[in-house]
């Protein structure tokens, strides 16, 4: 047999492709980025953030095992903050504002200078298997590309459909063509196929604002940067601009909502409920008369706004007149509309765990053909495909996180087990493990992985024990040491009964934040003041002890059921007691355990015990 | 079907039995089976049951005839606890507990149960998913208020669950006294037909007594301890045992006494002092054999109802009676649901603390993803109960609580 042109080819240069690529050639494979432009990699099509609530916690995920998206925001934000610092840790989650020019520049930059990655300017338009496994790539210019495994991340470019009013515009983003050969190369590989629907809001000449209307939003000192690799560079950082909607705006949307094809019947597919466009706002919310506006730079060199929460596919004269009722906006000019786009996507239940599709050896998906939408959820998957596609090559199993270790387990597991029918977004409530997958404690969770698969340096992981090893003193120091009531200030005003308290007690106690706690701890003792990380760590520790063990016997139950593994080729009809229902959806989704066929809705607890009996029966489980 | 004789390890008769042969897929478990049965007593059953474990045979688990019989496909799990009720209903009330469950009636509550408390837990999770978003003070408020109303509804329905195992279970009616003084009378009497055997002189019963009765609906196991002496000296130590056993489980115990004996007041005071019981009744027999009529009260504040079983006097009245006390202690059947079995209530008590827990969080302030926790254990232990979650926790708790198969 001849050696294929590549290792691996990746379809596609977003967010996904770039770390699938990436994490590819560090584990040595040789790769290639099939893309339209190759200036244009991991471009932010939407807004020009990284993170945000439950995506920062990817984001930090992807960096614990090696990835990029935290280094490059990192390099190129011109705003870092905190949400829900108000809240505990678990739900604390990092947002920054990209220039988005030099993010992508910052990516294009790392992945030329990376080895073993090769970057092909064309399109690709069908998938060639044989024998069941994936064999090469055809592309639009009649090249054809052989390759061990193919990773697809279309991003909206498979037959992309952008909408403005009536108008339609064949496009995977505003500017640059669609894909449509693949689409139908999939289907005929027997996939199916499906349509989602995402928006985006018009852009805005930036000197054309009245700033003087909006409330500024400043970023966060010290800067709260994402990675633990990054240079912590110093700068002034922009602020976004919070406005709002007016009684106008309300008025004309409303009256106007007819000509949008989201309500005209122009658009069947369905768009995400926590995204909706601003004629679905108002539509859904009546009586809503408000809505909050953030007005976000697209970057440094650029006077280009992007309005976040009026995303709208109104004919372009009305976005003109509805933009300019927000507050504020009154004489704000856009520079490109905003506008809806329909693209195909690929059911996942047609994908394992590894997000290897299930009828096609080493043809993987990642992104938005697997229902998603996000960077951050892009970036994950793409980084879980390239090092599976990686293990794949090597004949080695897959590399599969699970919901109690990770949001990229969650997310995998979802799309696994879930009927996807709206883009999938993360968010923090869909992780039941909440409390322990924390952004400061992902190098913890991953980095064991990270170190197996050679994804990060030795000497990080070295460093990091040394961080580890400080947090668990500082824990016990916490825990010990006692201080006098009379000198906690007003904060010892809660501690009626007691003369002296541990700062573990401090720590503990609700209505007081980790930062105010840890400020009156370093007063008592030397030993606190070493750096910030440690102290930090050892706290989130110590405020969520009790409740992290009641999560971790949760979290044991979980694994038990996780363990027992239903083989590939395990075949459900005929198995006498179950469910019709739950036949076809087993058939369907075809878990990879029992815990995971649980999950499946329709599936119920009386099918799960028959399953397991069968199962154990066969031989496959463990009696 | 054959009868014969089961014999001991060395060929000793033990008793004539009857035994049945069930072949696979035509027994209660689907698999082949055989059932034995012999002479009432448990001595009798102690005796085959100790020759057979010696033999090699084991003991079924608690539950485990009915895992088998749902693990081969026989019963539906979903099914298995309201078939279980369906076994045990004796009375039309009963039956229509049990078919609420089988209808689903009684989950659909559960699930408006659950999806108030995942309104809430929504609420919550918005305000953490989308701080910027500002849900305000109230509206953390309002989820208190709507979280304590939802404790409100999963303790009266708690509450329930003692008069709905009395649904279940029957309303448990001990009758007891000293040698001679009736009981095994009053038991046939409140059986209408003669079932225990009546002498003059004590200790003819043996062991004791179950049997059924239908008071206004509710299903009453009445239990004639006639051969079990509660007191020293009589019996054996373990028949005691039994009979104290009985005693304070049962929700009613008529306490019988002779009083055409001259010390019956000190006696019954005495033996009654030594008895731990939920409520009880004080019968006075033989009536007929006074030559002046007893005032109804005594110095012990129990209320003396008084009856003659053998010339059948004062018995509407002691009916009466006894109809008023097993009705008060029976759940308001007006609201249509409640909780007959102990694995539910256990859920529900775990709900409910969860969410006391959690709506302690709320108040003093601490932050939403603790409360969230707090809920979402809240939610799985509802979920246990209707049967969304499974884990094998779940099957062996349900199983085991099948007595030793059907």
């Amino acid at each position: 047999m001849t050696e294929p042109d590549y290792d691996i080819v990746v379809v596609g240069g977003g967010h996904a492709g770039v770390e699938a690529a990436l994490v590819a050639a560090r584990m040595d494979r040789r790769v290639a980025i099939v893309t339209m432009d190759a200036k244009r990699l991991a471009l932010m099509s939407c807004n020009p953030a990284i993170g945000g609530i439950g995506k920062s916690q990817l984001v930090k995920e992807i960096d614990a095992l090696g990835g990029l998206m935290a280094e490059a925001i990192d390099a190129t934000g011109i705003q870092f903050r905190r949400l829900n610092l108000s809240r505990g840790p678990a739900v604390w989650s990092t947002r920054a504002q990209a220039d988005r020019v030099e993010y992508t520049q910052f990516v294009c930059d790392y992945v030329e200078r990376t080895e073993g990655i090769e970057i092909i300017e064309d399109i690709v338009d069908g998938i060639t298997v044989r024998g069941g496994s994936v064999a090469a790539v055809q592309t639009v210019s009649g090249r054809q590309i052989s390759a061990g495994a193919v990773i697809v991340c279309s991003g909206t470019f498979l037959s992309g459909l952008i909408h403005i009013g009536e108008e339609k515009i064949e496009a995977g983003r505003m500017g640059e063509p669609a894909a449509y050969g693949l689409s139908e190369s999939l289907r005929e590989l027997g996939f199916e196929v499906g349509r989602l629907k995402t928006g985006t809001p018009p852009r805005l000449d930036g000197d054309t604002i009245d700033w003087s209307l909006c409330q500024p939003q400043p970023g966060e000192v010290p800067i709260p940067f994402f990675s633990c690799r990054s240079p912590r560079r110093q700068f002034d950082q922009v602020p976004c601009h919070l406005t709002y909607t007016t009684d106008e705006t309300k008025r004309l949307v409303s009256a106007n909502q007819h000509q949008s094809p989201i309500f005209s019947g122009q658009i069947s597919s369905t768009g995400p409920r926590y995204c909706p466009s601003i004629e679905d706002k108002f539509h859904r919310f009546p009586d809503k008369e408000s809505h909050q506006i953030f007005l976000e730079p697209e970057g440094n060199g650029t006077n280009e706004i992007y309005p976040n929460g009026f995303a709208t596919a109104l004919p372009r004269d009305i976005q003109k007149v509805a933009i300019r009722t927000v507050r504020g906006l009154e004489q704000a000019v856009i520079t490109q509309s905003g506008y809806a786009i329909e693209y195909d996507y690929c059911p996942p239940s047609q994908i394992k765990p590894s997000l290897e599709t299930k009828s096609v050896h080493g043809l993987f998906f990642a992104g938005q053909i697997n229902g998603t939408s996000g960077y951050e959820e892009a970036a994950a998957q793409g980084l879980m495909a390239g090092v599976n596609a990686a293990l794949y090559l090597e004949k080695a199993p897959p590399f599969i996180l699970d919901r109690s270790e990770a949001y990229i387990g969650v997310m995998i597991d979802d799309l696994c087990t879930r009927t996807i029918t709206e883009p999938y977004r993360m968010f923090t409530s869909r992780a039941e493990y909440r409390l322990a997958l924390r952004e400061d404690n992902a190098r913890d969770r991953l980095f064991r992985y990270a170190h197996k698969y050679g994804l990060v340096e030795s000497d990080e992981v070295e460093e990091f024990s040394t961080l580890q090893t400080r947090t668990n003193e500082l824990v016990a120091l916490l825990e010990k040491k006692r201080v006098r009531v009379a000198d906690l200030g007003s904060a010892g005003e809660r501690f009626q009964k007691a003369d002296r308290v541990s700062l573990a007690n401090l720590i503990r106690q609700p209505n007081l934040s980790i930062d105010e706690a840890l400020a009156l701890a370093r007063g008592f003792d030397d030993r606190f003041q070493d750096s910030y990380e440690p102290l930090q760590r050892a706290a989130i520790l110590i405020k969520y002890s009790g409740y992290l063990d009641k999560q971790q016997r949760e979290i044991e139950k979980f694994k038990r059921m996780e363990g027992l593994v239903i083989p590939d080729s395990f075949d459900y009809r005929g198995i006498v007691g179950l469910k019709k229902e739950a036949i076809e959806k087993l058939a369907r989704f075809r878990p990879s355990s029992l815990g995971q066929a649980g999950r499946l809705e329709g599936v119920s607890p009386g099918d799960i015990a028959i399953l397991s009996v069968h199962l154990k029966r066969r031989g496959v489980v463990p009696a | 079907m054959r009868t014969g004789w089961f014999c001991g390890s060395s060929g000793e008769r033990l008793d004539e039995v009857m035994a049945v042969y069930m072949s696979a897929g035509r027994s209660y478990t689907g698999l082949s089976q055989a059932e034995i049965y012999c002479h009432g007593g448990s001595e009798v059953v102690k005796l085959l049951l100790d020759q057979l474990l010696t033999s090699g045979a084991r003991a079924a688990e608690p539950g485990e005839f009915t895992r088998l019989a749902f693990l081969n496909g026989r019963l539906d799990l979903t099914r298995a606890e309201a078939v279980a009720e369906i076994i045990a209903a004796n009375t039309e009330t009963s039956l229509n507990v049990a078919r609420e469950h089988l209808s689903g009636a009684y989950a659909e509550h559960i699930e408006t149960l659950r999806k108030a408390l995942v309104e809430i837990l929504a609420e919550i999770e918005a305000s953490i998913d989308y701080p910027e978003e500002d849900i305000s003070p109230e509206e953390h408020r309002s989820n208190a208020d709507a979280l304590s109303q939802l404790i409100s509804t999963i303790s009266a329905l708690n509450k329930s669950y003692d008069s709905g195992r009395i649904l279940r279970e029957g309303f448990k009616l001990v009758i007891a006294g000293r040698p001679n003084a009736g009981k095994s009378s009053l038991f046939n009497l409140l059986l209408k037909q003669q079932r225990a055997l009546v002498a003059p002189t004590p200790g003819t019963t043996r062991d004791y007594l179950s049997e059924w009765i239908d008071v206004d609906g509710v299903p009453v196991n009445i239990i004639d301890t006639a051969g079990l002496r509660l007191h020293s000296g009589q019996v054996e130590k373990a028949g005691q045992q039994v009979a104290r056993q009985l005693v304070s489980d049962c929700d009613l115990l008529l306490w019988i006494v002779d009083v055409s004996r001259k010390r019956w007041r000190s006696e019954a005071r005495s033996d009654l002092s030594h008895l731990k019981v939920r409520r009880r009744l004080l019968v006075g027999n033989k009536i007929d054999l006074l030559t002046k009529s007893l005032e109804d009260g005594n110095s012990d504040s129990d209320e003396l109802i008084q009856i003659s079983c053998l010339a059948r006097r004062g018995f509407p009245k002691f009916v009466q009676r006894l109809a008023r006390q097993v009705h008060s202690s029976m759940p308001d059947l007006t609201s249509g649901l409640v909780v007959t079995s102990a694995r539910h209530r256990q859920k529900l008590q775990t709900a409910a603390r969860q969410m006391k827990l959690a709506a302690r969080l709320l108040r003093c302030h601490e932050s939403p993803e603790l409360v969230v926790f707090e809920l979402r254990l809240a939610a799985d232990a509802l979920d246990e109960i209707t049967g969304k979650i499974y884990n094998e926790e779940i099957l062996d708790q349900i199983f085991s609580k099948f007595c030793i198969g059907k």
